[in-house]
């Protein structure tokens, strides 16, 4: 392994084991305001909410880093990159992972959004892993866009219950919501977010385009971790959304249309990870529905259900890609009898396929059996639904390792690092362990459930020998699954219509048809606005001064325009104003660049010695130094244009249609300035102004220079933002001329 | 293009510029000046040779190739007194010794956290400035070549 995968995989299971420790030690967590007048916090506290999901996403992190160990080196020679992209994917990964902790563990809904689009963004990198292939670079932005635009709804519920109740703090809110309107739009809105991100019927088509990312990146983002955000928040936000029996309704519809739409594709596709992708969607479901359903059972069971299946989906994503190393192939129809070639993997993914399947001896086992007795707890109808889905997972889990690793041998496997089996063995034995001894992954469900529901929660899990309706339901589920398994005629046919239909009316075309007019409008304003460098700046100057008219015409102008007096003493500043005015329409006349610029540049000079007069050194120092630099960087960047072209334009002879034109704007602009900076300046100032309170605080920031105070203390925020600004503009500056290079 | 003159002058003037950047920067609580003016102060003194002597020379004699470690710890420096603040428990941004206390003196040189900060500004305007014209420069050096 090379060191970036060493330090990543050091990194994350420290991280791991500071989890645990936190676990153990029961709930630490930090709170520091960082801008209490808004009502921000730093807020963090590892509750069992944040420690399953902080787990999953170290944990399953680990296992994903040892595996790219092997992986992204073979990938990057695939695709001849350099040795040192690894970095960027490492980093990335890691970037991912503290995001998901930070979201797994905030209590403050500002925060919560924060990490919530931290996530998306690392995410749109490790799709996009393949800069250089088209398919990725869509998936990535299709994953951005919808993840990223339902995020917003994220941010709008947020601000109805800061609106209602005053408060961002998650515990604060848990405790004063009432159900009401309010709070079920807030709840609706947020949920919207979750179902998107966790790749719900309608917002479901985002995941099977995310398969162009690198498999450890499905593994990780596509089974455990990002998918798993979205229902992560809808456990954060349960004591909201059970305000509104309506909402949990919703929810189960969304699910199980969400379960059947993603089962029934995922039957019918042919590449691995399009099968898994597919089966993503609808396990994703799943649990949904559990959190629709609701009561103890159903939150307790949901939670349980991501561990089972975060454990179980990602050691068939790394097979998926470890099959695609050691064959070449990536698809069912060409793959088979992998079972001699590769016996750990069949071994591994074999767990974690069953654990999937639910059948008995595996984690998954109980996660169905809890499903089973929250849809019998519902009614009838549910139940039989409940057993329709788990009967779909059986059948397409069935089919994707029974293809890959029975039957005839396909295609030739060659030998294959240990790392890349490894983990799946490892994750398959954690899907074998949880069926055998379920008890830590019930309490980590049960405290998980215990903070969405803020009571405690104890759900036990135990196999039952009886004829009990959800041992009968499992069996059923499993009875039909076979059959489908035995007769793919039957159904292969209304399968690959139903798909072919979805992809045809689905929503992914709504998507496709959004961003392309979206798009179209934008070239369109954007031919309109940067034509030529007249229509560039009217398209600023044109609103802009049409705007301060209005305000102009709309202000009394009683008294607005006044006449003030000169003595002898303002003898040297009128002169220097009056050396700025000429400079400046000196302007106009020069053809050469370098001159113009020179002469723009005295504009600034002269203006720079008014500030002196007016008694603004600071000002002035500023003034000159920042003029002097412009100057330079101007004529750095003429010596970079073609002499040539520099000169031909400079020979440009103005077209006779704006040899009035040009001026006659121009005269007109000036003029409104004018009178606006004369009404501003007749105005005497009322009462005290912001200047004058900084000047009588300046020597409580231990400073006696007002100006200095000002840019480091009483407005140092906007100084920050306006230096970033600086850094930003530097390191564009190097990618435009040097490709990123920055010395 | 440049007389000898110009290149004498030109390295003569490197020094005290500089010192003059830091005067301005360190006295900037008492008198005109802050890290920003400091900073342009400083980068001009380097522009100038750069100017004269030409990139490959400028690039021998100074060590402006750490123009962007300057301009990234600059930014560092801002982000770490911003939220320094925050681990203590108060506002963003929020410097420290609070209005009133007694400060550390050093000349007209007070120790406060704005100070560090007004570094910052310092060192980031410094990188960016000298960072920025020497990119100008040395992309317009490739494309000759």
């Amino acid at each position: 392994m090379s060191l970036p995968a060493r330090v990543s995989a050091a990194l994350a299971a420290l991280a791991f084991v500071l989890t645990l420790a936190g676990w153990w030690s029961g709930s630490p967590g930090i709170d520091l305001p960082w801008a209490p007048s808004l009502g921000l916090r730093l807020s963090f506290e590892l509750d069992g909410l944040g420690v399953l999901y902080s787990l999953l996403a170290t944990g399953i992190g680990f296992a994903v880093v040892l595996y790219s160990g092997a992986y992204v080196p073979l990938h990057l020679e695939h695709q001849q990159r350099p040795h040192r992209d690894e970095v960027r994917f490492f980093g990335l990964l890691l970037l991912f992972m503290v995001s998901m902790v930070g979201l797994a563990t905030a209590r403050d809904l500002i925060l919560l959004f924060v990490f919530w689009d931290l996530t998306a963004i690392a995410s749109y990198f490790l799709i996009g892993y393949d800069r250089q292939e088209a398919e990725a670079r869509t998936a990535a932005l299709m994953a951005l866009v919808v993840t990223g635009v339902t995020a917003v709804l994220l941010l709008i519920g947020t601000l109805v219950l800061y609106a209602e109740y005053g408060t961002f703090s998650i515990p604060e809110l848990v405790a004063s919501v009432e159900p009401g309107g309010t709070v079920t739009l807030a709840a609706t809105l947020m949920a919207l977010a979750g179902l998107a991100k966790c790749a719900q019927v309608p917002f479901h088509f985002w995941l099977p385009r995310a398969m162009a990312a690198p498999s450890p990146v499905s593994a990780y983002l596509h089974a455990a971790a990002m998918v798993a955000a979205g229902v992560f928040l809808l456990g954060r936000i349960y004591p909201f959304l059970e305000t509104s029996e309506l909402l949990l309704d919703g929810l189960v519809v969304v699910g199980f249309a969400s379960m059947f739409v993603g089962g029934i594709v995922a039957l019918t596709r042919d590449r691995l990870k399009q099968l898994l992708a597919y089966s993503t969607v609808s396990q994703y479901g799943y649990v949904v529905v559990l959190y629709g359903l609701g009561d103890t059972v159903g939150v307790v069971g949901a939670s349980f259900y991501v561990i089972a299946h975060a454990l179980a989906k990602s050691a068939l994503f790394l097979t998926a890609g470890a099959v695609a190393e050691a064959t070449g192939e990536r698809r069912l129809s060409e793959l088979g009898g992998l079972r001699r070639a590769m016996p750990a993997l069949a071994l591994g993914s074999g767990l974690a396929a069953a654990g999937l399947a639910a059948l008995p001896l595996t984690i998954g086992f109980f996660k169905d059996e809890l499903f089973f007795q929250a849809g019998v707890e519902r009614s009838p109808g549910i139940a039989v639904l409940t057993i329709l889905g788990a009967a779909l997972t059986f059948a397409y889990i069935g089919r994707f390792w029974i293809g890959v690793f029975l039957g005839p041998t396909r295609a030739p496997a060659h030998r294959v690092s240990a790392l890349l089996t490894g983990p799946v063995v490892a994750l398959g034995g954690l899907v074998l362990v949880g069926g055998l001894l379920p008890e830590p992954f019930v309490a980590l469900a049960n405290a998980a459930a215990e903070a969405s529901l803020g009571a405690a929660a104890s759900v036990d899990v135990f196999y039952h020998l009886d004829a009990r309706a959800e041992n009968l339901m499992a069996l059923s589920a499993y009875a039909i699954g076979a059959a489908a398994l035995a007769a793919p005629r039957v159904w292969r046919a209304a399968a690959e219509t139903c798909a072919r239909l979805g992809e045809r009316l689905g929503p992914e075309r709504v998507y496709v048809a959004t961003i392309r007019s979206l798009n179209e409008t934008s070239d369109r304003i954007h031919g309109i606005e940067v034509r030529d460098l007249r229509t560039r700046i009217a398209a600023i100057l044109v609103p802009g001064g049409l705007l301060v008219l209005l305000g102009l015409l709309a202000t009394p102008t009683a008294g607005a325009y006044t006449v003030g007096s000169l003595d002898r003493g303002d003898t040297a500043l009128v002169l220097v104003l009056a050396t700025a005015a000429l400079a400046a329409i000196a302007t106009t006349l020069p053809r050469q660049h370098l001159t113009l610029l020179l002469v723009a540049a005295s504009v600034g000079f002269s203006l720079a010695v008014v500030y002196a007069f007016l008694g603004g050194p600071d000002v002035a120092l500023v003034a000159v130094l920042v003029e002097t630099t412009l100057t330079l960087l101007f004529i750095g960047v003429f010596a970079l244009m073609p002499r040539a072209s520099l000169r031909r334009l400079a020979a440009l002879r103005t077209p006779p249609t704006r040899r009035w034109r040009d001026p006659l704007v121009g005269a007109a602009a000036a003029l409104a300035a004018f009178l606006v900076v004369w009404g501003a300046l007749s105005r005497p100032s009322v009462g005290e102004s912001v200047a004058e309170e900084h000047v009588r605080l300046t020597p409580d920031a231990h400073a006696k220079d007002v100006v200095t105070a000002i840019l480091t203390d009483f407005r140092g925020l906007d100084t920050l933002g306006e230096i970033t600004v600086v850094a930003i503009a530097f390191f564009g500056i190097a990618t435009l001329l040097r490709r990123g290079r920055l010395s | 293009m440049t007389s000898l003159l110009t290149q004498v002058v030109v390295r003569l003037l490197l020094a005290p510029t500089i010192v003059i950047a830091a005067a301005v920067l360190a006295k900037g609580y008492s008198s005109v000046g802050d890290g920003f003016s400091a900073g342009v102060i400083a980068a001009l003194g380097v522009i100038a040779v750069y100017l004269v002597l030409g990139a490959e020379q400028a690039d021998r004699l100074l060590p402006v190739r750490l123009a962007p470690v300057g301009a990234i710890a600059g930014l560092l420096i801002t982000l770490v007194v911003t939220f320094s603040s925050v681990v203590r428990g108060e506002p963003l941004l929020t410097h420290a010794p609070p209005p009133g206390a007694d400060v550390i003196h050093l000349g007209t040189l007070e120790l406060i956290t704005a100070v560090a900060f007004d570094v910052g500004v310092f060192l980031l305007v410094f990188g960016a400035v000298v960072g920025i014209l020497r990119t100008v420069a040395l992309a317009r050096s490739e494309a000759g070549s």
